[in-house]
């Protein structure tokens, strides 16, 4: 797996770890490194492992094989209480008899820190994560769900952990929140310089906030890179299905199989192209004649279906460009290869 | 490790049942274990022995009194505790407590003293009296948990489907708490059939099976006694089987 | 049938008229007796607080501070004792937890005369089971404990195990495990998670089972009479030596009366904060 990114030392470095549970392979053979001050994220399906792997960097669950090093440091054996590291849990986790001040200041109390100088942290993070001073003796019942969110963030922040490790902490929460949180986490990223580990079902999310993405599939790393290297170049039909409505299409022997059409040089394997690379034109690298089936107005784009012998094709244009563009009017649709990306899986 | 800690628990616990059913196989006055011989004359003498069936047939008259009565009673109170709302219901939920967290030696004494004030002579009636102030409680509370997660949007349903208010009780409450019913009535059963504090003092000239076997363990012992305590747990055993055949024919209806 | 406010009413007007036949009146009856002249057999006399004083004044007070301390005394074993068993049960699922919980509820059911009974056959000297045994597997003679304080102790443990076992499972369900691995990333140790997260989110099973344990401890008699040999007057047996071999009911009364004052010292109040539609929801 190529690692390569920058000239930062890596601050967590994963050697060939797997896990098993019973008969399935949770986490198989995952080699990561993370430089320091990262925003990673690891995207994969529900069972893809993805947890799994978080929770073994957090010292809840004990790889089979495999190394797990901070700074050099093998983490393996090191139970999560004392690991350098703090993770912000699914459902939060928020301690719910305690009072906000109590769940941020948790770890400090652990350690032995007197009160004043735990308050004094507590209030730190308290406003590095934007939350009134006064919260401090609220109850966490008595906070909203973003407000929970923070307090969270907060807790984990005050255990002073040289890496965060985030569980999807966001798929709960509704879509404009969610927008909002989206953004104060990589503010908040940028404003602790501290390394992000995250992970979620989301690609979407992960393209907001990440310096640098990982794609698990069936407790692989499937892709890792830039979110544009991930965005423009998908290493397989799995990556680019997960970017959401992507045309995929058969290639085999040169032949595009699902629109009839000469793939011009293209060898067996298969071609991604995204609807806004389709355009209702005859002069392109590939041309295919089809028939408007629907349109739906998507604010400043138009999509339409295409009806192409049997396969349905999706095609995005601007608004301008959409206007005469019927369902039940045929003509003749392209892309240019120079826009699609051909895969051999 | 957490394996290891669990079957000594169970192995502690179940040594003196244990105990029990290796005395019964002895043929002699006085315990000598490992016997010399290991017989069945035990279990022949208890089955042939008068006392012995006059002893299961007082337990089992109350049991059977407290079972028909505690169900009726409970499920009634079960229905006040967790299904309707109603001013008092708080008040009621924890007045409903106290028998349970009570002494039940120290609830039969002060029944006794009170029959006894009021003129009524003790007998198996009243020790079922007794037995009902403190397992109707339970049974209501068994009951109730089943009405927790109740819909009672479903009667409402019923209702406007056009049944008449009797009707939705039956086909619609009465159905959904059935379970807990069944389990409420087995707990009567059980915990009458077992209990010594209570009985110890409100049976009066009647005896009970527990009662037999905690005056005959001090004075009077013989393998009489272990063979009896062993039926005894085999009957509680068999209505346990009956019960849970009675549930699952009820769930497959 | 019918509806809303009157149907809770009547619905509860059955177990409320037991309660107060059976539990109100004969506890207000007891408080009665206990008021009036020694040796009297009538609600006729008038009132004395002579029973309470004689009470105390013939060393009554030492058979109810034996059942109060031994009710203490096994309400911490049995915590003890639990506490691991729980936690197991609770964290583990699968059929051994399962059967495993329904085998420790079974004795429950198994009469207190019979449990004891072969509680003291085991530990019979000479021919019990545990001595018999011993002694012809490997020549090894042993004593006993029974007939002492120690084994009284054991009976008490022994019955009253499941009443404190069950409230605590309870109440660790109460515990969601990520609460608990969140302590531990945050640095917590075992000991930092039982007193930070588990022992407060478990207080209301804990609170139950102690209650439980505690209050049915502090009544219990058959524990002494079978296992301790009499070691010990216990409360309960003051009392109906008071009844019915003294004849002296106002006596027997008035020490009713403390043991239900200690009861409900203990009960209310705690009774009082827990949620039960809460709890039972779980």
């Amino acid at each position: 797996m190529a690692d390569a990114s920058g000239g930062a030392p890596p601050i967590l470095s994963i050697i060939g770890l797997s896990k098993r549970f019973g008969d399935t392979t949770a986490i198989d053979d995952v080699s990561l490194e993370i430089p320091e001050g990262e925003f990673f994220t690891v995207v994969g399906p529900s069972g893809s492992g993805k947890s799994t792997l978080l929770r073994i960097l957090a010292g809840l669950e004990t790889p089979d094989t495999g190394r797990v090093e901070l700074r050099g440091r093998d983490l393996v054996g090191v139970p999560a209480n004392a690991r350098p590291t703090c993770m912000v849990f699914q459902s939060l986790a928020l301690f719910r008899h305690m009072t906000v001040g109590q769940n941020v200041e948790f770890s400090q109390k652990m350690r032995g820190v007197p009160p004043a100088a735990r308050r004094e942290q507590a209030l730190e993070k308290l406003r590095l994560v934007r939350l009134p001073e006064s919260y401090y003796d609220r109850r966490v019942t008595q906070c909203s769900g973003g407000e929970q969110q923070r307090v969270a963030l907060a807790r984990a922040l005050a255990s002073d952990p040289e890496i965060l490790f985030f569980d999807e902490p966001l798929s709960a929460i509704d879509f404009r929140l969610r927008k909002i949180l989206e953004v104060e986490m990589k503010e908040l990223h940028r404003r602790t310089g501290k390394t992000f580990l995250y992970i979620t079902h989301s690609l979407e999310e992960a393209m907001v906030m990440s310096d640098r993405i990982a794609i698990m599939r069936d407790g692989r790393l499937v892709q890792v890179g830039t979110p544009a290297a991930i965005y423009h170049r998908p290493a397989s039909r799995f990556v680019a299905q997960f970017m959401g409505e992507v045309n995929i299409f058969t290639v085999d022997g040169g032949r595009i199989e699902e629109l009839a059409a000469d793939g011009k040089g293209l060898g067996d394997g298969y071609l991604v192209v995204r609807p806004e690379n389709l355009r209702p034109t005859g002069d392109a690298d590939v041309s295919f004649d089809a028939r408007v089936e629907n349109d739906f107005m998507l604010g400043s784009r138009t999509q339409f279906h295409l009806k192409v012998g049997e396969t349905v094709v999706i095609a995005e244009l601007p608004g301008t460009a959409a206007q005469g563009i019927a369902p039940g009017s045929t003509g003749r649709w392209g892309f240019d290869l120079g826009d699609a990306v051909a895969l051999e899986d | 490790m957490s394996t290891a800690w669990l079957l000594t628990v169970l192995a502690l616990l179940y040594v003196p049942m244990l105990s029990v059913v290796l005395a019964s196989f002895a043929n002699t006055r006085y315990m000598r274990f490992p016997h010399e011989v290991w017989t069945l004359d035990a279990y022949r003498n208890a089955l042939a022995d008068y006392t012995t069936g006059v002893l299961h047939s007082t337990s089992f008259a109350i049991a059977a009194t407290v079972v028909v009565l505690a169900v009726l009673i409970g499920t009634a109170g079960a229905l006040a505790f967790a299904r309707y709302d109603w001013r008092g219901r708080s008040l009621f939920q924890r007045c409903l407590l106290l028998p349970i967290f009570f002494p039940q030696p120290v609830l039969g004494l002060a029944l006794l003293l009170a029959l006894t004030a009021a003129g009524i002579t003790p007998t198996w009636k009243t020790a079922a009296f007794a037995h009902l102030v403190w397992i109707v409680p339970i049974v209501t509370l068994v009951i109730s948990i089943r009405l927790y997660d109740y819909d009672v949007r479903q009667e409402e349903a019923a209702y406007d489907l056009g049944a008449s208010r009797w009707q939705v009780f039956r086909e619609v409450t009465l159905r959904a708490i059935a379970p807990g019913i069944v389990s409420g009535g087995l707990f009567a059963f059980l915990l009458s059939w077992s209990n010594l504090p209570l009985s110890m003092f409100t049976t009066g000239a009647d005896t009970t099976l527990p009662e037999w076997l905690f005056s005959r363990t001090a004075t009077n012992y013989s393998p009489l006694v272990p063979a009896v305590a062993v039926i005894a747990t085999l009957i509680s055993a068999f209505v346990v089987a009956a019960a849970a055949l009675a549930w699952l024919a009820l769930r497959r209806r | 049938m019918l509806h809303g406010k009157r149907a809770g009413r009547v619905a509860a007007l059955p177990v409320a008229l037991l309660l107060l036949a059976g539990f109100a009146v004969p506890i207000l009856l007891v408080v009665a007796y206990s008021l009036m002249p020694p040796r009297t057999f009538g609600l006729d006399g008038d009132p004395t607080f002579a029973n309470y004083l004689a009470a105390f004044r013939e060393g009554y007070w030492r058979p109810l501070a034996w059942s109060a301390g031994g009710a203490l005394v096994t309400t911490l074993v049995c915590l003890l004792l639990a506490w691991p068993t729980a936690k197991v049960l609770s964290r583990r699922a699968g059929p051994l937890a399962t059967t495993a919980t329904i085998l420790i509820a079974l004795p429950i059911f198994i009469s207190e005369s019979v449990r004891l009974f072969g509680l003291s056959l085991f530990l019979m000297p000479g021919g019990g089971i545990l001595a018999g045994t011993l002694d012809a597997l490997f020549g090894v003679e042993i004593g006993t404990i029974l007939n002492t304080r120690l084994a009284a102790l054991l009976g008490y443990v022994y019955i009253h195990f499941p009443f404190v076992l069950f409230p605590l499972i309870l109440g660790l369900s109460l515990v969601p495990r990520e609460q608990v691995e969140a302590a531990r990333d945050l640095g917590a140790s075992g000991w930092q998670v039982f007193r930070e997260i588990e022992l407060p989110l478990a207080a209301p099973g804990v609170t139950i089972g102690a209650l439980l344990c505690f209050v049915l401890s502090l009544g219990a008699n058959a524990e002494m009479s079978i296992l301790g040999g009499q070691a010990v007057t216990v409360v309960t047996r003051a009392i109906e030596q008071r009844f019915s071999y003294a004849q002296d009911w106002p006596l027997g009364a008035a020490l009713t009366v403390l043991v239900i004052v200690v009861t409900a010292a203990v009960v209310l109040p705690l009774l009082k904060r827990i949620d039960l539609d809460g709890l039972i929801r779980q």
